[in-house]
């Protein structure tokens, strides 16, 4: 490595602090104030036409101001400089926009509901005792076990099964991938009126009411037969249900007949049939994202592998189990990666649905629920900082897998 | 020569005063707050003769979720001129966090703000001494819907006492059918609907509304006997067999907007689903169309029935209250005009408007609607006799109001009448 003399020296940090430092502050500053005495001297009109042209040419200007400032330094220097070029704005701006608000909000959580005096770690104590904390985090388990689960397991059995159609793959594939395309909030709003609930004598839109109080000789959905509207008001028929307001099966036969039973029913009856219907608007929306991986990674199995097996004898599944899944194991650990992830952050679901009403919270909607509504700036940073120490294991241990995997 | 130089001072301050003071034309004031669709329209439209009268522009920004963003507003400093809270507590919490301007600071007169729309109503505003809140529009909620035509039909009259009322629905139930309709489901906010049950027979019960403001300070306990009767008797209408028509489920699962929706429909016998239904007024804008036009007519309110006959008869309502966020004349001159009689007057003509400016001096025969135009004259009758109280939910702490006594009027509901108890030593417990 070359020696700098101490003349070098200096004149390369300064070359660093204005191409690095000085010029993007004061060409960002500059267009910052240009813009706020713009606001208010001319129409809206025109400063959106402005900030279009401006606003478009400012990364441009920016990047081509610096390299001319790095041009001055020795030519030695400016790979290094040029590099530090391109990533400084990016460290800038997750700094800014990351790293700054999660330090803040882990600061936060200490603080009492305005954000002003220290409390300790009261709000942790509270997020562990409060019942409605409790519940949430329950929920919010099993959503992590069921949702991670189904999905990977459905995503795989039909990745594998859609591998094997001789025709019709696409097609098969494109209708079970359809749920990715529309939003939580529309799949939410699809699972709402099929749950949909209303009270009699009402006609029941939804599907499953509809179904459940049209079984029976005299029940009908309110269909008109013969001119006379048929109701279900008969002492035989079944009543409608308020899906979304279960919190147990006790309203059901099943759960009835479960009651006071060994622990196994006990559990059964204590199943939280609201939140579990929930968490399927989940596995339907991501089983498709799965099983479009899973049939990526299935392709990539050498055919003379899975001919290898079928010479020996072995059955489909024990191909499947012994041949596929340890092929794709890597692929299945990063879906399972994004889908704890996702359902940590998973928020638009019961917010469109319950907005978390008879204990179907889930954290991220209990964060927002503390800010706005009972206005807890502490409580609700809390909050998330629960949800952030759930998914940083997650994150390190996919990191030192990637680690591992690019040792190989 | 420093006298003159002050003088100079006072003299060039006062031109500037002059200049500036003279005219607010082209001003601008903004408005945030939780109106939508016709209601937001309706109090833009206030607005269009005072623009032309000031030359202030007034422009109202409405949105579903302004209760969150006038929170991040507040802490990122960006705030409204003006914003329209939908309950009172709002103002209060912003007011304690030191964002507001106080109607005092500001200039307003309060003797007047009080004698038009009486102390109490601005008494749901002040911290510390100090006002900051600004009546606005109310609805009335101690009303019951029924259809006097299926009253009449089955010789059944308007109950006036609560036993009357209890009476009349074991008829209706002894004749098979059911008497109340009752849905609470309201997408995070469920249980207002049983909150409100309670409210009202609060305010009928023990000493009516000293009880009442006691019960709201937290001045008597969540689980006092008083309270405690409240909610036996709340559970005795969504409990008792036969009550509510579908029961259990329809009280948690109903969303409150189509709860009377039974009673709009004839079963095979020519019954309708339901004959009662405890609704605040603005529960016409959920119904139906077809039924909607009928409002007053068809489907019409009679007063939450007495309790004891030693209490004044008592309302109970809610509506929105202003805040203030930024001292400013044009802001003044905006605030005096949401505060005078006829500031009211363009959203009161729509045919479409339910709610009911709080205003003494409003002239009621503004409302396009009867209806309206009686609910209004309760509404004035009651702050008159100092007898209209707030929803007592929206004026707690929203750790209750807005979270455990919802939350625990659901279960109540789903649990049934042994729950009581632990429902109300739970929200005692809950209170900060």
């Amino acid at each position: 490595m070359k020696k700098y003399s101490q003349q070098e020296k200096l004149l390369n940090f300064g070359i660093s602090f204005l191409a690095l430092g000085a010029f993007p502050l004061v060409w960002f500053l500059s267009q910052a104030i240009l813009f706020r005495e713009l606001t208010d001297l001319i129409s809206r009109n025109m400063l959106v036409v402005i900030g279009l042209l401006v606003g478009s040419s400012f990364v441009f200007l920016l990047f081509s101001g610096m390299e001319r400032i790095i041009k001055l330094a020795p030519i030695e220097r400016r790979d290094s400089l040029e590099a530090k070029m391109f990533a400084g704005p990016s460290l800038f701006m997750i700094f800014l926009f990351l790293f700054y608000p999660a330090i803040r909000t882990i600061y936060l959580s200490f603080k009492d509901r305005y954000g002003t005096s220290f409390v300790g770690f009261e709000n942790y104590l509270w997020s562990f005792n409060d019942t409605e904390m409790l519940v949430t985090i329950r929920n919010q388990i099993i959503w992590l076990v069921f949702v991670v689960f189904f999905t990977l397991f459905f995503g795989l059995i039909v990745g594998w099964l859609t591998d094997r159609l001789n025709k019709g793959e696409a097609f098969f594939k494109s209708i079970v991938f359809m749920p990715m395309a529309i939003s939580a909030v529309g799949a939410s709003a699809i699972f709402k009126f099929i749950y949909e609930y209303r009270p009699p004598p009402l006609t029941q839109i939804g599907i499953l009411n509809g179904i459940r109080v049209s079984t029976g000789e005299q029940c009908y959905n309110n269909r008109v037969i013969d001119g006379v509207v048929k109701g279900y008001d008969d002492a035989s028929c079944n009543r409608a249900v308020g899906w979304l307001q279960q919190r147990d099966l006790s309203n059901f036969q099943i759960g009835q007949s479960l009651e006071s039973a060994s622990w196994l029913d006990n559990i059964l009856v204590n199943l939280p049939l609201n939140t579990v219907l929930l968490l399927v608007i989940m596995i339907w929306a991501y089983t498709g994202f799965a099983a479009v991986v899973f049939s990526a990674g299935i392709k990539a199995i050498p055919a003379d592998i899975m001919e290898a097996g079928q010479i020996d004898g072995a059955s489909e599944l024990k191909i499947f189990v012994s041949i596929v899944i340890p092929y794709i194991k890597s692929t299945i650990i990063v879906v399972g990666t994004y889908m704890v992830i996702t359902v940590l952050k998973a928020f638009d679901i019961v917010y469109v649905t319950t907005r978390g009403d008879l204990e179907t919270n889930l954290l991220a909607v209990k964060m927002l629920d503390e800010f706005s509504k009972y206005r807890n700036i502490g409580r609700s940073s809390t909050v998330a900082v629960l949800i952030f120490i759930c998914v940083i294991p997650i994150i390190i241990g996919n990191t030192y897998r990637e680690k591992e995997n690019s040792s190989l | 020569m420093k006298k003159s130089i002050f003088g100079l001072l006072v003299i060039l301050s006062m031109i500037a005063v002059a200049c500036g003071g003279g005219s607010l034309e082209g001003e601008e004031v903004f408005i945030t707050g939780a109106l939508v669709g016709n209601d937001a329209a309706g109090f833009q439209e206030n607005f269009d003769s005072f623009t032309e009268e000031t030359g202030i522009i007034v422009s109202f920004q409405g949105s579903d979720n302004f209760e969150q963003e006038i929170q991040i507003q507040m802490e990122s400093g960006d705030t409204p001129d003006i914003a329209l809270f939908p309950q009172p507590g709002g103002v209060v919490d912003a007011a304690q966090r030191g964002y507001l301007i106080s109607l005092e600071d500001l200039g307003v007169d309060m003797d007047e703000y009080r004698a038009s729309f009486s102390s109490y109503i601005v008494g749901l505003g002040e911290v510390d001494g100090a006002h900051y809140g600004g009546a606005h529009a109310f609805n009335l909620k101690s009303i019951v819907w029924y259809q006097p035509a299926e009253f009449e039909a089955r010789g059944y009259s308007v109950p006036a006492t609560w036993d009357e009322m209890i009476a009349l629905a074991d008829q209706i139930v002894a004749e098979g059918m059911n008497p109340f309709c009752f849905g609470m489901e309201s997408e995070g906010a469920s249980g207002w609907l049983a909150t409100d049950w309670m409210e009202d027979i609060m305010l009928r019960t023990g000493e009516g509304t000293v009880t009442y403001d006691k019960w709201v300070s937290h001045e008597i306990p969540f689980n006092d006997p008083v309270v405690k009767n409240a909610a036996t008797l709340l559970s005795q209408i969504m409990h008792t067999d036969g009550y509510v028509v579908g029961g259990t489920d329809a009280i948690v699962s109903t969303y409150f907007g189509n709860a009377q929706d039974p009673m709009f429909v004839k079963d095979a016998n020519g019954n309708p689903g339901c004959f009662m239904h405890r609704q605040a007024s603005f529960i016409t804008s959920f119904w139906p169309d077809e039924v909607q036009s009928q409002a007053g007519v068809e489907t019409t309110v009679f007063p939450f029935p007495a309790m004891d006959d030693g209490l004044p008869k008592a309302a109970l309502g809610a509506g929105d209250m202003f805040a203030v966020y930024s001292d400013s004349d044009a802001v003044k001159e905006v605030v005096n005009y949401m505060l005078s009689p006829t500031f009211f007057e363009a959203a009161a003509q729509r045919p479409d408007n339910s709610r009911i400016y709080g205003h003494v001096d409003f002239d009621s025969s503004l409302y396009s609607k009867d209806i309206t135009r009686t609910l209004a004259d309760a509404i004035t009758g009651a702050l008159a006799e100092n007898a209209f109280r707030f929803d007592a939910s929206d004026l707690m702490p929203p750790e209750v109001g807005g979270g455990s006594f919802w939350k625990e009027m659901m279960n109540l509901a789903v649990n049934g009448p042994g729950y009581i108890d632990e429902a109300l030593d739970n929200i005692e417990k809950s209170w900060p």
